[in-house]
Order: structure tokens, then sequence, then C-alpha cells
């Protein structure tokens, strides 16, 4: 049976069928885990040259929507569609178009960073040659070439989520999905990476871009998904997302919309109990 | 009574407990033994109690046979009258004092790297104001203590009831038992510190880099160690008695055969001047394995746990030239598909730069050359000397055992998980339908045996035996081996370690004989067919229907499983451990 939509759905519907061209969209998502809901009737559409911003607090439902997203976990209900394809009909055609940074930096310990990406390379079916080239490049532009030949276990946080932006980067993917891709990376990187996504994103790409850093969601992202214990809350450009609050920055809007705890009160409580002889 | 003493002792165990020492020696002590070190790969975590009996069952199996050869009943239905117990059991008492040392010795290198703290009690343990090198020191003297019990525990009373359990005299049976207790259990604890003992000196001794890659050279040794050590278990206690009084004072104070001064001390008192002698250069043996091993902790504990943010593996890896390795060559040729191609590198680094992995496959491969050279010590000279002769079954046999031994240790790893948190990689890109995994796995074991032994197989024999017999007995090898490989991949759908653990089944244990019993056939029966073929080449025409129907049988039982039992999975539900 399918879950009753909310008002929010309907809107979002609603904005669903004003766009045109959209490259990828996903319709009413829900997922189940057993009985617990990770995330209900989540619909969106990304556009060539958009980055859709993707928010919420810990255990909202992003990751499990990224994973959704990009094929790994299957939908209780709803569907992803690329191109209006649904995307389990040529799930390996569908990733050939897509570029992928996880959450988390995961990556094989004993592998050093040139032979990771040569495995994503071949995996990804890239002609040696441009696979060749490309890691080449990229891993001087991101730094990385002197430590090429060491094992990824002996990398920094940050080094490895550079690894992971390379792989994701270096097949030129239409789409790029970015869970929290500014994890651990040096300030100079940081700069670098959003400047990238807005540079891709003016080439044309698509970007969707998952994180809790809201000053860079703002600087970033053309438009906005909040949600919350699963649900969206808000979904829309950024700046009408903001205004609709009546907040003059996203982080107020983002806390008047998902927090029902009061931040200073919270503060409070814990300086008193480390400060308890 | 039994209750309040046992309320006292828990009570003082959970005050113990409760106390900051106590808290890191149940840190370290569990470390020990279930891992969770850096290594989020390769750990199985079996819990202790399994672990325990795993580690109490050999001893526990041989104790139980050996009523069938002491008990009185049978000694009776046998027509056999009484005997001396103090010198019938020489030849038993010899094979639990090997068993102890090879049960010892092997728990120990399956735990060598948790024995030292790791990156992750560094991260933990060094903002806390406690010192920690007490208490790991009294947790590896608890976990010496726990090994060298739970591996004689068995032993310790079953053996003196097989013996001496029909005897009226109680003194008699306490005695005996004594006797085999103090043989068994120093020999458990001399086994766990010379084991222990060069990995504290190497420790001392050695750069990180070249600590890691000689640790693997030692336990690989040791294992062939252990293996010739429960090999000749048999033979050795027959040796003795030929020897020339002479040679036997010099041969019998070295270990293991000094610790049967030990028991022998205990039973016949120090009347005994020969057991005497033998049962002080078994305590020396001891004291000093446990001195090294404490001193060499002691000497490089802080410096080891201070460097251990340095060993983070910060140095470039090996790499193999593309342009000249044949490896190179063989993967442009052998793989064409990209995932397959990118799955077989992965494998085979995999293989050789894991610890873990490669530690059970060296492992097995240790295995297999103890039983190969006991193979060749059977064969006399005139053989390789006399060349009208054709080729024993004893020297056919060594590429089939050693194929046997790297195979099954190979396929064995792959279940071994590395990591199982990055293996999305894998699912992102690998097609479950499309993929063929098993075709991997196959080219993967056919390259590291057809190519590692082939050659080398083809060349012995033809030093020998000349071109003929060096083609067949190549070929037949060769037919066995991918027969073989099939057997193992029958019911393979992953990429190698991207899975969890197998789960333990209650069939399990027949897989286990199972392979047991098809070592028998690499072992003996593989190697007289190809006898018979090398002796009369037209006999080697019965490989093919007999090697051709095996394939058919699997090509047939493959066809009978169902389309999702053939899916890529990341998920271990198979119904068998290996298959």
């Amino acid at each position: 049976m399918a879950p009753p939509r909310s008002d929010t759905t309907t809107a979002g519907v609603r904005l669903l069928s004003q766009r045109k061209a959209a490259i990828l969209e996903a319709k009413n998502l829900c997922k189940f885990y057993g009985s617990v809901l990770a995330v209900q009737n989540v619909t969106f559409t990304l556009e060539p040259g958009q980055v859709l911003g993707y928010l919420g607090p810990n255990g909202s439902g992003k990751s499990t929507t990224v994973k959704i997203v990009t094929g790994l976990l299957e939908p209780t209900h709803g569907e992803v569609t690329y191109k209006g394809q649904n995307i389990p009909k040529d799930l390996i055609a569908y990733r050939k178009i897509l570029g992928y940074v996880p959450e988390e930096p995961n990556l094989y310990p004993h592998l050093t960073g040139e032979e990771y990406l040569d495995m994503v390379g071949t995996l990804r079916a890239m002609p040696q040659s441009r696979k060749g080239t490309r890691i080449t490049s990229l891993l001087q532009l991101f730094s990385l070439w002197p430590h090429r030949h060491f094992a990824l276990g002996s990398y920094s946080k940050g080094m490895r989520q550079k690894i992971l932006l390379i792989a994701a980067l270096m097949d030129n993917p239409d789409v790029l999905i970015l869970d929290e891709p500014l994890s651990g990376l040096d300030v100079t990187s940081v700069l670098i990476v959003k400047s990238l996504i807005q540079a891709l994103s003016a080439q044309g790409k698509s970007v969707f871009y998952c994180s809790h850093i809201l000053e860079v969601v703002e600087k970033v992202c053309s438009r906005l998904i909040v949600l919350r214990k699963g649900h969206v809350l808000a979904h829309g450009p950024t700046a009408v997302v903001r205004e609709k609050i009546g907040k003059s920055s996203l982080e107020d809007a983002f806390l008047q919309l998902v927090e029902e705890i009061d931040v200073t009160q919270v503060v409070n409580y814990i300086v008193d109990v480390v400060a308890c002889s | 009574m039994i209750s309040r003493t046992r309320q006292g002792l828990e009570g003082r165990r959970s005050a113990f407990c409760r106390t900051p020492f106590g808290c890191l020696v149940g840190l370290f002590a569990s470390r020990m033994f279930r891992g969770g070190g850096d290594a989020e790969a390769g750990e199985l975590d079996i819990g202790v109690g399994v672990i325990l009996i795993l580690l109490a069952m050999p001893g526990l199996l041989v104790s139980l046979l050996m009523f069938e050869k002491y008990g009185s009943l049978v000694r009776f239905l046998r027509g056999q009258g009484p005997f001396n117990p103090f010198s019938a059991t020489i030849p038993d008492e010899y094979f639990f004092i090997i068993l102890s040392l090879v049960v010892t010795g092997a728990a120990t290198l399956w735990r060598w790297d948790a024995i030292f703290l790791d990156r992750r009690d560094y991260i933990n343990l060094v903002p806390l104001p406690r010192a920690i090198f007490f208490a790991n020191l009294f947790a590896i003297l608890c976990l010496a203590g726990v090994f060298a019990f739970v591996a004689n525990a068995a032993s310790l009373f079953l053996f003196p009831v097989a013996v001496v359990g029909s005897q009226p005299s109680l003194s008699l049976f306490l005695r005996f038992a004594a006797g085999h207790a103090a043989a068994v259990f120093s020999a458990s604890v001399f086994s766990f510190f010379l084991i222990f003992a060069p990995a504290g000196l190497l420790t001392a001794l050695l750069p990180s880099a070249a600590f890691r890659r000689v640790s693997l050279a030692i336990r690989f040794v040791s294992v062939i160690a252990l293996s010739v050590l429960l090999a000749t278990s048999f033979t050795v206690p027959d040796l003795l008695k030929r020897v020339s009084v002479t040679n036997a004072h010099r041969i019998v104070i070295l270990p293991p055969i000094s610790f049967l001064g030990i028991a022998r001390t205990v039973w016949v008192g120090r009347n005994d001047t020969f057991s005497v002698a033998m049962a002080w250069a078994a305590m020396i043996a001891v004291g000093l394995s446990a001195l090294i091993a404490i001193v060499a902790y002691t000497f490089t504990f802080r410096r080891s746990f201070m460097r251990l943010p340095e060993l983070a593996d910060a140095r470039p890896m090996p790499r193999i030239s593309p342009s000249i390795s044949p490896i190179a060559f063989l993967h442009k040729r052998l793989w064409r598909s990209p995932s397959q191609r990118a799955c077989c590198k992965f494998v085979a680094r995999s293989l050789l730069r894991s610890t873990v992995h490669l530690q059970t496959l060296l492992c097995f491969l240790a295995v297999g050359l103890v039983v190969s050279a006991e193979s060749l010590s059977s064969l006399s000279l005139h053989f390789f000397v006399e060349s009208n002769t054709s080729p024993p079954v004893e020297f056919l046999s060594i590429p089939f055992i050693l194929s046997y031994c790297l195979l099954v240790g190979m396929r064995f790893a792959f279940e071994i998980p590395l990591d199982l948190r990055a293996n999305w990689i894998f699912r992102l890109w690998l097609d479950p339908d499309r993929h063929d995994s098993r075709s991997v796995a196959r080219r993967v074991l056919l390259m590291f045996s057809l190519f590692c032994l082939g050659p080398l197989t083809f060349l012995c024999t033809l030093e020998f035996w000349g071109w003929t017999t060096a083609l067949l007995h190549t070929t037949v090898w060769c037919a066995c081996t991918v027969v073989l490989v099939e057997i193992l991949l029958v019911r393979f759908r992953k990429v190698p370690f991207t899975c969890q653990y197998p789960p333990f089944q209650s069939h399990s244990p027949l897989i286990v004989v199972g392979y047991l019993f098809g070592f028998f056939i690499f072992q003996t029966w593989l190697p007289r067919l190809d006898q018979w073929s090398v002796y009369d080449p037209i006999l080697a025409v019965w490989f093919v229907p007999l090697l051709g129907s095996v394939l058919g049988g699997l090509s047939w039982y493959r066809s009978q499983m169902l389309d999702m039992d053939k899916r890529l999975t990341f998920e271990n539900v198979s119904t068998t451990i290996f298959l």
C-alpha cells in the first residue's frame, strides 16, 4: 500500500511538473528498514547545471536518499529515473554518468592512491591512455602526486577525501552526487572544491550536494531540500526557502525548520555537567 | 561453602575488573582473543568460548583415543597383560608434548599481531593518565597461562584415567597425572614464549617496515617448524631407541625431547640421573625463552608504543613495473573485460599485501611443504640416479600436494573479509547479473598454481626422466589442478574478500572432512594414476573420461542452480563454508 502524501509532497510534485528537461528525477521515494522509517515521499528533480542542496540533521535520511539515488539501495516505494528511464533498467549505464563521493572515505588500506584510482578507472571502463592522463593530472592538481605510491591506510582523512573526489571526477560524469565532500579537507582544498562545484555547474553538470555545512550550501546550491526524520520540510530555490521562513540566514532558517531544542539551553546544560564537581 | 567461595572469588574478580589496572588488563586480554585492532579486516570474532573449545579439541580427541590403546577392557579382550605405565606411555607422552607445543604455538602465531598494542590502543590510551606497560604484560602472562591450560585441559585428566585409571592405587594415578601435567604445561609455556620472544626482539632490532616483512617470514618458518614437529612425532621415540647412548645424551637435552625428562623425573623420582638432566635442560629452556621474551618486551614496549603513530604504512608500496612484468603480459591476455581486470588486480594485491591473507596462504603452503618433504624423505636416492626407472609416486605426488594446499589456502583466504566498508566501490560498479566473479576467481587460482608450480614440475621431471615423462606428468597434473579449481568454485559468486565470514552451519564439519578426503586423493590416488600413465602413456587416456565426468557433473550441478544463486553477492549467505 502506498503511504499517504503530505502537502509538502504535493507541492514537490507541482514543482516537478513545472520543471523541464530534468536529468534525474526522484519520485515519492520511501525507504523502511524493517518497520523503521528512513525516508518518506521524497520527491525532487535535478536539472543540468543545477546544484541541489540536501540538508538535514543526523539520522534524517540524507545518506539513505543518496544510496537510493546511486542505486546502492532499493527504495521500498518510489523510483529514480535518469532521462525518463527507471535507473534499475540499466544501472551500469546510469552509473557511468555518475560521480559519487560517499559520506565516509572508506577505501582499501592496502592499495596505493594511484592503484585505487586505476581500479576505479578500470571499473568505469575508461580507455587506458585517458585514464592514465587523468589520474596523473588530478593527483598533481589535488597535491597528492608525491603520495601516489603510498598505501591509502597511511593517508589522512582529507587525503582520502581527495582521492574520492578524484575518483568521482576522473571520468567527467554528467551527475555528481556528493555526500559531505568537504569533510576533513584543509581550507585551501575547501575553497577549491567549492569553486569547482560552481564551475562544473556552469559547464552543465548536475550536482546533488548533501551537507551539514550550511554556509557552503548557501553559497554553492541553487536549490534546497530540507529533510527531517525522513520527511521533506522545505523544497525550492535557496533564497525562497530562507525568505519563506522569514530568516536572514540559512542557519537560522535551518534551525527553525529542523531543530526542536534550544541550542543555548543545551550548551548551558553541558557546561554545567562538565563543571560540576 | 562452595557457593560462598565462588561468590567470594567472583566478588574479587569484579572488584579487580573495576580498578583501572584490571580494566586495562581486561581490555588487552579481550583484544588478544578477539583482535579489534586496526584490522577491521580479517578479524574473525568467533567468541572466547569457541576459541577455547578449538584449542582444547585436539587434546580431547587424542586423549579419547588413548582409551582404545590402554583401556583395561580393551587390553583384556586383546589378550594383553599388565604393563608399566611409566615406560609404555613414553611415545604417547611425547606426542602429547608435541601436541601441546603445536596447539599453543599455533594459537600464539594466530594472535601474533594482537599481543603488542596497536594504533587504536595508542589513540585511546595515550591521553589517559595510566601506565599500560604492566597491564599488557600481565595480560600476556595470563594469555600464556590460559593457552597452556586450555590446550592441555582434557589430557590432564583423561590421559591418566586411560592409562592408570584401572589401577587401585590413587598415589600412582596422582603421580602419573602430575608428571604428565608438568611436562605438557611446561611445553606449552615454552612454545608460547619461544614464538613471542622473536616478536619482541625483532621489534627492538628492526625498523617498522622491515619488521612487517621479517615477521611474516618468521611466522612462515614457525608454521613449518610446528608442522615438522607434528609430522615427526611418531618417529622420534623409535629413533631415540636406536641411537647410541653417546649421541642420545646430546639429543635428549634438546626441546621438545627434553620435556619427557620432566615427566620421567616426576614418575620415577630423582634416581634416574638421565631423566633429571633432561628435566633440567627443559626447565632451562622454558626459563630462557620466558626471560628473553619478557626482557625483549620490556625494552621494546615504550619504543614500539610511542612510535605507533609513525607506523601508519607511511612508505611507498612495492610495485612491479608493468612493462617488464610477465604478470602484466598475462594480465592483458587473460582478463578481457574491465571489471575482470580491476577485480584481478585487486585480488592479487590483496593476497600479497594483506598480512592476514598472506599469512593464511603461507600457513597452508607450509603444511604442503612439510608433507612434500616427508614424502621425499621416504625416497631412496637410486630413483634419481637411474634414469631407466619410472618416477616414484612420492616424487610425482609433490606438485599434487603443493597445488592442493595452495589452492585450498587461497580459497580459504578468499573467505576472509578485507575492510567490508570499502566494498561499496564494487557494489557501485559491478553488475550482479553480468559480472562473472567465478571466472575471476578461477583465473586467479590457476595463475597462482599453474604458473608458479607448472614450470617447476616440468623442469624437475625433465631433469631426471626426460621429455615424455615430464610432458605427461605436467599435463596430468595441470588437468587435475583445473578440475580441483572447478570443484572449489562450484558455488562461488562473489568478489574475493568482499563478504563477511560465512556462517558456521551444521554440515560445515562435513565440508572439512571432504577437504581432508580431497587431500588424501591428491596425495595418494592421483599420483598413483599419474605413475601408471607415465609408465604406459596409453593409460593416460583414462584421465580424459575420469576428469571429464567430474567436470560434466559440476557443469550439470551448476545448470540446476537457480539464477539467484549465481548472482554476484556481497552478503555471505552461502550454505557452506567454502562451496
